[in-house]
């Protein structure tokens, strides 16, 4: 984080939110913490969320953490 | 080198006793400073140990000492002992006072002490109180309640801490029994409360003296220091208190020792089972707990043996006032007032005639010599409309004026309410109004009483006027008997429970300074 | 002569032993619990003996002497306050020697009292007046010239009340009630004897004095002594209404007392069970806003935010309404609009914004100001408990023997319960504090806490966690209470995680702040005190691991035993009057009223039943999210109803920006609130007093409103939602707010069993309650957790990505003070301005001191999301490092600072933690200009009569 003052884009905030939970319950080990944070996403997140996020994790691939990216993965799956 | 006794006891101090004692000092003697012998009109006192025993002289000055060291002093009193004021007495609880050097481990030992405590914590608690319970002794703060069965009730207590605290706010005009013993006895003190924490389990006590007692304050610290290995593991600690008469009241003192208001509680709870900080606990008055070394070291049999009635064993009455021979005066109960105002006391120190004396402090009723019969006993002076109180006798003479006095009882009792309850906060003040009213009718030439002003007019405006009130001697005095009443039956506590004592006995007895004629008995007399 | 009043019994309740005791009264054998007074006894069974000292919400004193009685065998005039009956006791109360004791002591009381009755705005409500008629005093012989108390000056310092002590008559009613109820010491008695007066703190006024004008002194006083000014100006009360207070989330049930239409005061209900007779300052005196001429009371609209605003007729308002929704959604899709549900509003009026949003918008776009207070809470408790709400009932805390403080600050937040905890601390139940600031509860007369650990803002998980490392590795836990009631294999792994020795408060001490000793003496006492109660607010919550600390929670009580009786439990401390409520009634995006997913095809089933719709199985945007969709472009339309999200939500910037993108914003409100500056229709709100409904409080409570007057605007808000409704062609048809209660109940299991009738009968209800529980639910989780077995959460510490650096080396942490409310809408808008007129910058001295700070000083308040000016309060009570302030005034905007971060699991906002730089100012900031410029234009009105 730098020292600007900022609001964060949408996207990013996205991003960074995927993120953020998938940090907060990484200690259950890769596999567990995935399919908690896809399970928690499905649960809060409205649909276009969902939708823009599957399109950020293609867009770019590196901004999310593995194990976001692995549980945004298995939601694209189910996003037509 | 010589040794002599003087009193280091705040009232032989007030007559000189220190000057003197540095004089004999400088003379090259060894100067033992004691409590006092409790007789005022031969203090300063100084003592000198010869062969045969001490010589004392009194009263005497700095510039005796001369004549005192070479036994010419015209104030030889000889063994002070033999004066018939001290060899009528039954010195139990102050057998050693105005003897020893209050603060000589040595010398308390040497005089029979520790030996209460010792058998109290050779028994069991239960033991303990049972001795106390068979001594007869009774609260000597005033109430007269068993002592022993205080005690039972904080033994029987739930378990938890619990405290003995030591009533020492003698407040009574008059009194001084409790400081004397205090300053010249203090170990006696200790031994009783260590023996109360023994028979009820407590670890912690609490002496609560008042401030104006600096020298008693002192000497309990002093002497709280050197027994604290013999009293050990209790713990006692002294507490100042801040010059309120109230606080003298046991539940006051609780607050004030809590370090709150000093503040009448209400009973129940009573301070046996909720007593300080909440736990249960002995509340007892110096002359109680002083008593008790002697009835666990000489058996409680011996203790009840002397007394009357329901009161046993012995009373230190003080004895002062407009009287010759002021002082303590230790005694079994039963002695009537007229032996001691006028045999011990040897009657007024103004040489007349004794009017009235009061009895039990600011708040006990006044007795004329009609009355000198009665013996000293709880329950024979409730009876006659009085109270014992903590034994304090004044002497006035026939110059009194007892509206005056009954006024002043109303005053006291104003400037020491605490304010809590209604009878007493707002009636003593009204009590000294109707005083002045009932001294101002009297003091003037009876006229009719203040009217309207005359027609249907003057009529109707007197009707709203404030101070639409009666105040002839007659509606004043049944408003005063009123007042009495509901102060008496209303009040709180003791204070303004027991303020109609002094003003009803000077009205019934005294009524012609009421402005009434005087009663048919004083008057065929 | 007076409406009815509330019986006195004159002292309180026994402490219950389960023993009874049978006497006699006045010849009729009574039996009652052991340890009951006299006068109680004998009220109870219908006889009243005179009293004035005695009233029964504090212990008996036994200082007027009026209630003696005559007692069989026992000498002397026992007061009856202060006896307790006993077996066999035969009690005469009305003899003639009684009635003359009685009377005595009346006639002392008034001749020392003005003869001003006629004239005396307590005449007619007066104890002492009528006492004095019922001991029959008919003359005072003392005259009225003696000595007196008269003639002292009043003071009339206070905005809310009198005190004129010429009229006392020191029964020390105040002073108990400020001791024993309130819990603040504020008054004494002075003086002794005759000259005994009543006085606040050291000779001081009220005004400057300790008082925290709860005003149970005023309740207490039995003469005009203490008298509201309310009652000065207006006059007696003739009649009342019993409703629930609108502040905060403890829910105080409060006497309306009205005179013909006016309402003269609000007084404390004895009957009420969350508050149990007490009241503070908000519920008490603050009303006045109600009435307050900035109320708006005609629905206005406007085209763009940068014109006027017009009045109109509430047809024309409420057809533009509908048809601006119809519209945007015509042009952008069904998921472009939303609203917002408030906490301030009923369960009726909640439900049928939600309703609204889900049956007429067709889509789940409603969220709540919980939101950015306890949705964290929400969460937490609902994966761990299986329940979205706290444990216990108030009542609970006078069980607990360790009560655990995290993140809240009662005293000021919710101080009614606060001062109940403060009775539960006085009684000696031990107090550990967790909080960056060293709040009053950590020392207050009578009360210091056995431990403060005064952490670090942000690290609450590892704090909780380092708790949870001592007493699995000092084996202090209940293994019984977790085998029977938890799954023990995830307690294993829980056990695993919390021992490593990286989770020690040794290890977690730099991180924290605390000393690893307090730490781990805090959680020995709370493992192995007896029973442990966990009381928590919003500074557990406004973190970005606010879920996981509410969840560390659960896992300690559960740990402990200390689930599912009295006395122990987790209790979240809720902010507003129906933040419970809100949430309950289905406001969050992808819950249905009772927790239920919107995707659970039953429960939709349901719904779609009842309301002939199909309804959206996908959950909703959150109000953050709304801002971003439409700074997207993507939603356009919002219905507000009751809050004020720019400047209650974080980073101000973001909120308006949002706003500001969006073609339809409705408010409904009491006044032209700051969102409202960005609105462009405004639809005038109804308060609390002016309409039927019900709250439930923080625990879990359901109470009754009642409407003591009609609603200023025209309608309630239930109404003008159902008028919405009905024009965008919804077929409602509520005649009262009890159907929709019956609508709830009907579609909510755990509101099965509410229906007015029974809140009626019952006085209010603790959800569930529904067959299982017929009378509702005050400890929740007795025989087993709602969701079968208590789960074990592991909890790991993620530090929040706010951090401080050089440019911004301070901690800002924020909060609220006991006179204002929230955002301040209604109590700016009454006189408790006078404790608090502006918000201020606590700072430490050493933080002062090297910027050159001295107290009173205008300071700039940075942060990377923005900067206000303010002024400097320098203080000890925030920690070197950490500054605080309040968010009660739109001038200073305290959210401008506030960032983006949020809770990672509910996007809870991070209100508690944000780095900032402090520096000398000369005054407010430019923006906090422009933003005052931009108010002012945005407010220009044009009425409605102009406009035609």
């Amino acid at each position: 984080m730098n020292d600007e003052n900022a609001v964060m884009s949408t996207a990013d905030r996205l991003i960074y939110m995927a993120n953020q939970i998938a940090r907060n319950v990484a200690v259950m080990g890769q596999d567990e913490a995935a399919a908690m944070v896809e399970d928690h996403i499905r649960s809060f997140w409205d649909p276009m969320m969902r939708r823009q996020i599957v399109a950020l994790a293609a867009e770019r691939p590196d901004a999310l953490s593995p194990i976001a990216a692995a549980a945004v993965g298995r939601i694209a799956v189910h996003c037509r | 080198m010589k040794r002599v006794y003087v009193s280091r006891d705040m009232a032989s101090v007030a007559l000189g006793a220190d000057e003197i004692a540095r004089t004999l000092a400088q003379a090259g003697c060894d100067v033992v400073r004691t409590g006092s012998r409790g007789l005022f009109s031969i203090e300063p006192l100084v003592e000198v140990e010869m062969p045969e025993g001490r010589i004392g002289y009194g009263p005497v000055g700095a510039a005796d000492v001369g004549k005192i060291l070479d036994g010419t002093h015209p104030h030889r009193l000889g063994d002070v002992g033999a004066l018939p004021f001290f060899a009528s007495q039954q010195r139990f609880t102050f057998a050693r006072c105005g003897i020893t050097d209050p603060l000589s481990l040595e010398d308390y030992a040497a005089h029979g002490g520790w030996r209460g405590l010792d058998a109290a914590r050779a028994a069991a608690p239960q033991q303990v109180v049972d001795i106390v319970k068979a001594s007869g002794l009774r609260g000597r703060g005033g109430a007269g309640f068993p002592t022993g069965i205080k005690w039972q009730t904080v033994l029987d207590a739930p378990d938890g801490p619990r405290f003995i605290v030591c009533n020492a706010d003698e407040g009574d005009s008059g009194t001084f029994a409790d400081r004397m013993l205090m300053e010249g006895d203090p170990y006696c003190l200790i031994e009783g409360m260590a023996i109360a924490a023994h028979a009820v389990g407590a670890s912690r006590g609490y002496i609560y003296i008042r401030s104006e007692y600096p020298f008693a304050i002192d000497t309990m610290r002093a002497a709280i220091d050197r027994a604290a290995g013999r009293i050990a593991p209790f713990v006692i600690e002294v507490r100042a208190g801040a010059g309120a008469y109230v606080c003298g009241e046991e539940t006051a003192l609780l607050d004030s020792i809590e370090g709150k208001r000093g503040q009448v509680r209400a009973k129940p709870p009573l301070p046996a089972l909720k007593g300080l900080f909440g736990k249960p606990t002995v509340i007892n008055n110096v002359l109680s707990l002083a008593a008790v070394p002697f009835i666990l070291a000489e058996g409680a049999q011996a203790y009840a043996d002397v007394g009357f009635g329901r009161s046993r064993g012995t009373m230190p009455v003080q004895l002062a006032g407009n009287v010759k021979h002021g002082g303590l005066y230790e005694v079994g109960f039963g002695i009537t007032l007229g032996e001691l105002v006028n045999d011990i006391g040897g009657g007024t120190e103004s040489g007349r005639p004794v009017r009235a004396v009061q009895v039990g402090g600011p708040l006990g009723a006044y007795f004329p010599p009609s009355m000198f019969h009665l013996p000293f006993d709880y329950e024979a002076f409730a009876q006659a409309g009085g109270l014992i109180g903590h034994a304090g006798i004044t002497v006035f003479d026939d110059t009194a004026d007892m509206a005056q006095m009954a006024r002043f009882a109303m005053e006291f009792c104003a400037v020491e309410s605490c304010g809590k309850c209604t009878p007493c906060r707002i009636g003593s003040t009204r009590g000294v109004e109707v005083m002045d009213r009932i001294i101002a009718a009297r003091d003037a030439a009876p006229v009719a009483a203040e009217g309207a002003a005359g027609g249907y007019l003057g009529e109707a405006l007197h009707s709203r006027a404030p101070s639409r009130i009666d105040t002839g001697i007659e509606a004043q005095t049944a408003l005063l008997r009123d007042l009495c009443d509901t102060m008496k039956f209303g009040s709180l506590c003791a204070l303004g429970g027991f303020t109609p004592y002094p003003v009803l006995s000077a009205l019934d007895h005294f009524p012609e300074d009421f402005g009434a004629p005087a009663p048919i008995e004083q008057a065929a007399e | 002569m007076t409406f009815t009043r509330e019986t006195d019994h004159g002292t309180p309740p026994a402490i219950a032993t389960g023993k009874s005791v049978t006497l006699t009264i006045d010849g009729a054998q009574v039996t009652m619990p052991e340890g009951t007074s006299i006068m109680r006894a004998a009220s109870l069974t219908g006889c009243s003996i005179p009293k004035l000292c005695a009233t029964d919400n504090v212990e008996s004193f036994g200082s007027c002497r009026l209630c003696l009685v005559e007692v069989e065998g026992r000498a002397g005039y026992p007061a009856s306050c202060t006896t307790p009956v006993a077996d066999g006791m035969i009690v005469r109360t009305q003899t003639e020697r009684l009635k003359q004791l009685r009377r005595g002591v009346m006639e002392l009381y008034i001749s020392d009292h003005p003869l001003d009755c006629l004239t005396c705005p307590a005449n007619g409500d007066c104890e002492l007046q009528e006492q004095a008629g019922a001991v029959g005093l008919r003359e005072v012989r003392y005259g009225y010239d003696g000595a007196t108390n008269m003639g002292q000056a009043k003071d009339q310092s206070n905005p809310y009340f009198d005190f004129d002590p010429s009229k006392c008559i020191v029964c020390s009613r105040c002073v108990r009630a400020c001791d024993e109820v309130q819990g603040t010491f504020a008054l004494t008695i002075e003086g002794r004897g005759f000259d005994s007066k009543v006085s606040p703190s050291q000779g001081q006024d009220f005004l400057s004095s300790e008082c925290v004008s709860c005003g149970a002194c005023v309740q207490a006083c039995p003469t005009a002594t203490l008298t509201e000014k309310k009652v000065v100006e207006i006059g007696t009360p003739d009649r009342a209404v019993v409703t629930t207070c609108a502040y905060c989330g403890v829910g105080c049930t409060f006497r309306a007392e009205m005179r013909g239409e006016e309402l003269v005061r609000m007084v404390p209900w004895k009957e009420g069970k969350a508050n149990r007779g007490h009241s503070c300052v908000k519920g008490r005196f603050a009303w006045g806003y109600a009435q307050h001429q900035d109320r708006i009371l005609k629905p206005m609209i406007r085209s763009s935010v940068t014109e006027p605003w017009r009045e109109v007729s509430w047809d024309e308002a409420i057809a533009y309404t509908a048809s601006e929704f119809r519209r945007i959604q015509a042009q952008y899709g069904a998921r472009s609009v939303g609203g917002i549900t408030s906490s301030r509003c009923t369960n009726e009026e909640t439900f049928l914004v939600q309703k609204l949003i889900r049956q007429g918008f067709g889509n789940n776009n409603v969220d709540t100001c919980a939101r950015v207070c306890h949705s964290p809470t929400g969460y937490g408790l609902k994966t761990t408990f299986g329940t979205s709400a706290g444990t216990q009932d108030f009542d609970s805390v006078m069980k607990s023997d360790v009560i655990l403080v995290i993140g809240a600050n009662p005293t000021d937040g919710h101080p009614v319960f606060g001062s109940r905890m403060k009775q539960r601390l006085r009684q000696g139940a031990k107090l550990i504090v967790i909080d960056p600031r060293r709040i009053d509860l950590v020392k207050s007369p009578h009360i210091e806490a056995a431990h403060h650990l005064p952490l670090r803002p942000g690290t609450n998980v590892a704090m909780m966690t380092a708790l949870a490392h001592v007493i699995v590795t000092e084996k202090l836990y209940d293994e019984a209470f977790i085998r029977e009631r938890c799954d023990w294999d995830e307690f294993e792994d829980w056990a695993a995680f919390v021992s490593q020795p990286s989770r020690s408060p040794e290890a977690v001490e730099p991180l924290t702040g605390v000393k690893a000793q307090d730490a781990r003496a805090a959680a020995r006492l709370y493992a192995t005190g007896g029973n442990g109660a966990i009381y928590y607010g919003l500074g557990v919550t406004e973190h970005s691991q606010g879920s996981s600390t509410v969840m560390a929670i659960a896992n300690l009580a559960m740990a402990t035993g200390n689930v599912g009786r009295e006395g122990v439990g987790v209790n979240p401390l809720r902010g507003q009057n129906n933040v419970q409520g809100s949430c309950d009634m289905g406001s969050f995006p992808h819950e249905f009223s009772g927790y239920r997913h919107v995707s659970d095809d039953a429960v939709r089933g349901l719904f779609e039943r009842k309301w002939g719709v199909t309804l959206d199985a996908e959950p909703g945007l959150r109000i953050p999210n709304m801002l971003d969709a439409a700074t997207e472009g993507s939603f356009k339309g919002l219905f507000i109803q009751g809050e004020d999200i720019l400047q209650s939500d974080p980073n101000t910037h973001h909120v308006a920006a949002g706003l500001a993108a969006m073609e339809c914003v409705v408010v409904q409100d009491l006044f032209l609130n700051e969102t409202a500056n960005y609105a462009h229709i405004f639809l005038p709100g109804s308060t609390f007093l002016e309409k039927d409904g019900t709250f439930t409080n923080a625990e879990r409570r359901i109470q009754m409103v009642r409407k003591v007057m009609a609603p200023l605007n025209g309608y309630a808000d239930w109404e003008i939602v159902q008028l919405v409704a009905q024009a965008v062609g919804l077929d409602w048809s509520y005649t009262h707010p009890s159907e929709i209660m019956d609508e709830i109940a009907e579609l909510t299991p755990t509101f099965a069993g509410v229906h007015y009738a029974r809140l009626e009968a019952e006085g209010s209800l603790q959800w569930p309650a529904n067959e299982a529980a017929p009378h509702g639910t005050p400890t929740m989780h007795i025989d087993g957790f709602v969701r079968g077995k208590g789960k074990f959460v592991v909890t790991d510490y993620v530090p929040t990505d706010e951090k401080t650096g050089p440019r911004f080396p301070l901690l800002l942490t924020t909060g609220r003070i006991l006179s204002h409310y929230n955002v301040g809408a209604q109590t700016r808008r009454t006189a408790n301005t006078a404790w608090h007129p502006e918000d201020r910058l606590e700072i430490h001295p050493a933080d002062a001191e090297n910027r050159g700070i001295k107290d009173g000083d205008w300071v700039a308040l940075r942060s990377r999301a923005g900067e206000t000016a303010l002024r400097a309060l320098i203080t000890e009570r925030v920690a070197p490092g950490v500054v605080y302030t309040t968010f009660h005034h739109p001038d200073t905007q305290a959210n401008v600072i506030t960032t983006d971060y949020s809770d990672w699991a509910t996007n809870c906002p991070e209100y508690k933690v944000t780095a900032v730089q402090v520096a000398l100012s000369n005054g407010p900031s430019h923006w906090q200009e422009g933003y005052a410029e931009h108010s002012r234009l945005s407010r220009r009105i044009v009425p409605l009569e102009a406009a035609e």
